[in-house]
């Protein structure tokens, strides 16, 4: 008898696990995916928890979203802010388009934060470094004489008055460029239009820039953050709720002249590319704000980043420097699970 | 215990690994790559059997690797051979793409290890 209730015991337990254990096999994931060409780079939406119809609005919303904002922030093609550009250089006050003056309100507030040193105003400098095109720059670089020029006018944010709709610049060498923050701005927005739409989980990835909202089906959505100096992954980060995760790298944009190499962040008091630091990653509220501090972060570099996270609001931010040293402070060393331990890490206070 | 109830209980034992290997465990190995041209899906090859594709683009040919269950970009007629750069793709959800050449790939698996890529 109790041979039976043994056999059927164990019966019983092989095969309440094995099933339990089969019916969490690979169900498809309820997840819509899109991908978008906009704003120069590649745009990945990814949803969570909504049905077909919701989902196909969502993706035709951020589609034209996204166009129009390519377009109307697009600082050298036709187009409202290459328009402004052109104006900007005339010391005359405009009625500005507005598609613009947001985007413009918003870089000043980000300027002043920074301390100067996230200035899209030095639009003019990105243009003579070569990055003003679609393709890449072959160099050679500009001469020292043309960048001293630049640097010695000294385009800022402050140049840029605004009276309502009214715009002017006091200082003709200010043309904007918006490289460093609009594609978070572009992100913040199409979130906002997801979120009208019904959508609660979200990851809207702009050429990896992303801000995530809701969860992955009461999960954190896993982010990857890809290794800035070799190939793969370096660390892994959970975010839940709505958070941005934001890098700025030397590796995005650069060429090579005579064996030397040139990226496209320019520092706006020396006038050349940023130096010590290969990346720059922040997890921020909003997109724009993110995408404005990992830039200003890259150019402070190893000395300065921690004083511009602090005066720019951010809670977590990590740097890479040109020696593979991992620079953090604490809160956001919590959050990294780095796939291999990096070669040097830095401690710096709290945020 | 007879012997039967033995061999059923290390059946199932044994069992209980492979299926917590397979269906539990994170970041599993993609088994496809879905191939986008131009935002659009082109097609999805599976990354089980070694073998070469090449894709055209909107400026010419990207030529993709896949060995040993991973996808490379080995070709691709950009400036910058950014996507050559990224290396192998290996894991769900892992995705590079070639721009200027608007192919893109991505790594499918159940749930991807990585939702997005930040870099």
């Amino acid at each position: 008898m109790s041979s039976v209730r043994t056999s059927l015991t164990t019966a019983l337990v092989a095969t309440v696990l094995t099933v339990a254990l089969s019916a969490c096999g690979p169900r498809p994931d309820p997840v819509h995916k899109e991908q978008i060409l906009a704003m120069g780079t590649m745009v990945n939406i990814t949803l969570w928890g909504v049905d077909n119809d919701v989902a196909q609005k969502a993706f035709t919303a951020a589609n034209q979203d996204f166009n129009y904002m390519q377009t109307a922030y697009h600082p050298w093609k036709p187009g409202p802010m290459g328009r402004t550009n052109q104006l900007l250089a005339l010391d005359a006050w405009f009625s500005a388009n507005p598609s613009v003056l947001p985007l413009i309100k918003r870089a000043k507030a980000l300027y002043h934060a920074s301390d100067g040193l996230f200035n899209p105003a030095i639009g003019r400098l990105i243009g003579l470094w070569g990055f003003h095109s679609d393709t890449l720059p072959k160099g050679p670089p500009p001469s020292k004489a043309a960048i001293e020029r630049l640097v010695a006018q000294h385009p800022t944010m402050d140049d840029i008055q605004i009276k309502g709709i009214r715009v002017r610049s006091t200082n003709p060498a200010v043309q904007l460029d918006t490289g460093g923050f609009a594609k978070g701005y572009a992100v913040d927005r199409v979130i906002d239009h997801l979120r009208r739409l019904g959508v609660s989980n979200a990851i809207v990835d702009a050429g990896g820039d992303l801000r995530a909202i809701g969860s992955h089906g009461g999960e954190p959505w896993h982010i990857g953050i890809r290794d800035p100096s070799a190939p793969g992954i370096l660390a892994e980060v959970d975010v839940k709720g709505d958070e941005s995760v934001f890098t700025s790298g030397v590796y995005e944009r650069f060429y090579m002249y005579k064996g030397k190499r040139y990226h496209h962040i320019i520092d706006p008091r020396t006038g050349y590319p940023a130096r010590g630091t290969t990346s720059a990653t922040v997890i921020g509220s909003d997109g724009a704000t993110s995408d404005a501090a990992a830039t200003a972060l890259l150019i402070a570099g190893p000395k300065l980043w921690h004083r511009v996270a602090e005066s720019m609001g951010i809670k977590y931010a990590m740097l890479v420097a040109s020696d593979g040293t991992v620079y953090m402070n604490p809160a956001m060393a919590k959050r990294m699970h780095f796939e291999h331990k990096p070669p040097k890490v830095v401690l710096s206070a709290p945020l | 215990m007879t012997r039967a109830d033995i061999v059923v209980l290390v059946l199932a034992l044994a069992l209980l690994p492979m299926l917590y290997v397979k269906f539990w465990h994170h970041g599993a190995a993609g088994d496809e790559v879905r191939i986008m041209v131009d935002g659009k899906p082109w097609q999805v090859v599976s990354l089980k059997h070694d073998r070469r594709v090449t894709v055209h683009g909107a400026l010419g040919d990207s030529v993709l690797e896949i060995k040993h269950g991973a996808v490379r970009f080995i070709a691709s007629p950009c400036p910058s051979k950014y996507c050559i750069h990224s290396g192998w793709l290996h894991d769900g959800g892992e995705f590079t793409a070639c721009l200027p050449n608007r192919v893109s790939i991505e790594v499918i698996g159940a749930r991807a290890r990585y939702d997005a890529i930040n870099f």
